[in-house]
């Protein structure tokens, strides 16, 4: 190991003691200062990796800073330092009090660091792990709510069943094929049917993981129990990193045919009844619950294909869908009083009294529709454009077809909050920590649906 | 090795297919459901184990060792939350965690 190779891991190290430092001093310090240190630390580290030349070679063992990992750590940083914005007011209009919260957000950073960077079995198991602990703490975190509770131990139970899956997969591609090394496992190189059995119980653990339909049932749960910041993280790091495991696993194996029909299903039930659920909901966290099962199944899709153009499309898609969703669950959080604002007719009128969050509600629910100016229609259009060069014509279509019918719950959204008239009492002037991330979420939606080129540029270079 | 690959793979797949029966078939009780997934998760130690003793190399090993804390962690975590839910709703039957519906 030399200085280089500690450069290069400077983004884990940062997270992991800042992580440390924050759980220490925290005490010490008033809640408002350690909140910013937390997104000092996560903005520091995100910086650091932005600009560091990736590299190839481990630098520990087991741990490479790859060109993914360039494209991925910033991504995960710039989510949680907007995450840890978007609570600090939140938390403090709820009582949620202490430095767990931004340590254990820093922690579930660390390790969502570590995961891109993974070059064995063992890590990238333990780095996936690691994520789903820290939400099960933070989705717990709310203690005046019983619901918050109620969904961190569904979200756990159900979690560790999906982990023990993963890690019987892994088991079975290890016994298979005789080394934990990426590049050797899954080279199909051992006994195949034990590697094929490996993959199956693979598949289905992060089936779970990104909530894809018939695993999915935990998601509108939690996303409902937990705090409405903490769903803004969840569903967008969480999900992404789970995608970028998937995306690992398939970039380093050969195509397997046998995985074609398990992902195709799994793609096509989580587009369809994704949806048609959304279409049910009265209450918004579970409609974006629901949305982002879809949405997931749309990764699914391109994932599907095998190919660089959909592989490149399902990283574009995941940093699209995570401004969206932070814009759209931080508008939650920061319109949320003393109590959850949990039905979408309570959102009636608040385009004119709260005019910045109302239109970063409207404008991410727009993006998540897939209208044409928004990033969403960029991340849509090179999904199924890749799907339908890849020669997945018919799921292709039905997910064009779905996405099409998700307009009419997303727009019920934008609908109430514009066109229909409300006599409650205007909600509280948003801080202006939550402005900030409201407007950094925005433009990232507005710039990258105009100027999509930088992005895809970025997304190029992150697939060597 | 006197075991051949296969028996041990036998054997972990039945017992990972028990665990999973008992979180299936007790899902109204937590305790039952964390009992399966402690059995879920020996069944891949076993099998880690397994395969290290096959290919004659340790780092499967090293997985079950790991897999341990993980799962101490993970129990610690469950009965936190199984506590704390237990004096706010008086119960650990997962019927009674039912306030959110849809």
């Amino acid at each position: 190991m030399t200085l280089a190779d500690l450069y290069s891991m400077m983004p884990i190290v940062i997270t992991g003691g800042g992580a440390l430092i924050v759980l220490l001093c925290g005490p010490l310090l008033q809640a408002r200062s350690v909140s910013w240190i937390s997104v000092v630390i996560s903005g520091s580290a995100g910086v650091w990796a932005a600009f560091t030349p990736p590299a190839l070679t481990p630098s520990f063992p087991g741990v490479a800073f790859t060109p993914l990992a360039q494209f991925l750590i910033p991504l995960f940083c710039l989510s949680a330092a907007l995450t840890l914005l978007f609570s600090h007011g939140y938390n403090e209009r709820r009582g949620i009090l202490g430095e767990e919260y931004p340590a254990t957000i820093l922690f579930g950073l660390f390790a969502m660091c570590l995961l891109p960077c993974a070059t064995n079995l063992l890590v990238l198991f333990l780095a996936l792990e690691s994520i789903a602990f820290a939400f099960y703490i933070l989705v717990t975190m709310d203690l005046n709510r019983v619901e918050s509770g109620e969904a961190g131990l569904k979200y756990l139970l159900m979690g560790a069943v999906a982990a023990a899956f993963t890690a019987f997969g892994f088991a079975l591609i290890f016994a298979g094929s005789g080394t934990m090394a990426l590049a050797g496992a899954l080279a199909a190189t051992g006994n195949r049917v034990i590697i094929s059995a490996g993959w199956g119980m693979v598949i289905v653990g992060i089936a779970f993981k990104l909530s894809l339909v018939p695993a999915h049932l935990w998601t509108p749960d939690v996303y409902q129990g937990a705090p409405a910041p903490v769903a803004a993280f969840l569903s967008t790091s969480s999900k992404v990193s789970a995608a970028a495991l998937l995306l690992i696993l398939l970039a380093f194996s050969p195509p397997l045919a046998e995985l074609r029909a398990p992902l195709y299903a799994l793609s096509l039930l989580s587009m369809v009844l994704g949806n048609l659920a959304a279409l049910l909901q009265s209450n918004i966290k579970r409609m974006l619950a629901y949305s982002s099962i879809a949405h997931m199944g749309y990764l699914t899709l391109a994932l599907l294909t095998g190919t660089r153009e959909g592989y490149a499309a399902v990283l574009l898609y995941g940093a699209i869908y995570t401004a969206m969703n932070l814009a759209a669950f931080g508008a939650i959080a920061s319109l949320s009083l003393d109590a959850e604002r949990d039905q979408i007719a309570d959102y009636s009128g608040l385009g004119f009294t709260a005019p910045l969050r109302g239109g970063v509600l409207a404008l991410a629910m727009l993006a998540l529709a897939g209208i044409p100016p928004t990033a969403g229609f960029i991340g849509k259009f090179f999904i199924f454009y890749s799907a339908i060069r890849g020669g997945e014509m018919t799921l292709a279509i039905i997910g064009i077809v779905s996405a099409a019918a998700s307009a009419y719950f997303y727009l019920k959204v934008v609908v109430h909050l514009y066109m229909h008239r409300s006599n409650a009492a205007p909600p509280a002037p948003t801080p202006a920590a939550e402005s900030l991330a409201l407007c950094c979420a925005s433009l990232f939606i507005l710039g990258l649906g105009v100027f999509p080129a930088p992005l895809m540029r970025i997304v190029d270079a992150a697939m060597r | 090795m006197s075991v051949p690959l296969s028996h041990v793979l036998i054997l972990a797949s039945v017992l990972f297919a028990m665990g999973l029966g008992c979180v299936v078939a007790w899902r109204a009780n937590v305790i039952m459901m964390l009992i399966g997934i402690e059995i879920m998760l020996n069944a891949v130690m076993l099998t880690f184990v397994g395969g290290s003793a096959h290919w004659g190399i340790a780092d499967g090993q090293l997985f079950a060792l790991m897999i341990m804390a993980l799962t101490s962690a993970e129990v610690s975590l469950a009965l936190a939350m199984v506590v704390y839910l237990h004096r706010r709703k008086g119960s650990v039957n997962t019927d009674d965690f039912d306030s959110m519906k849809g």
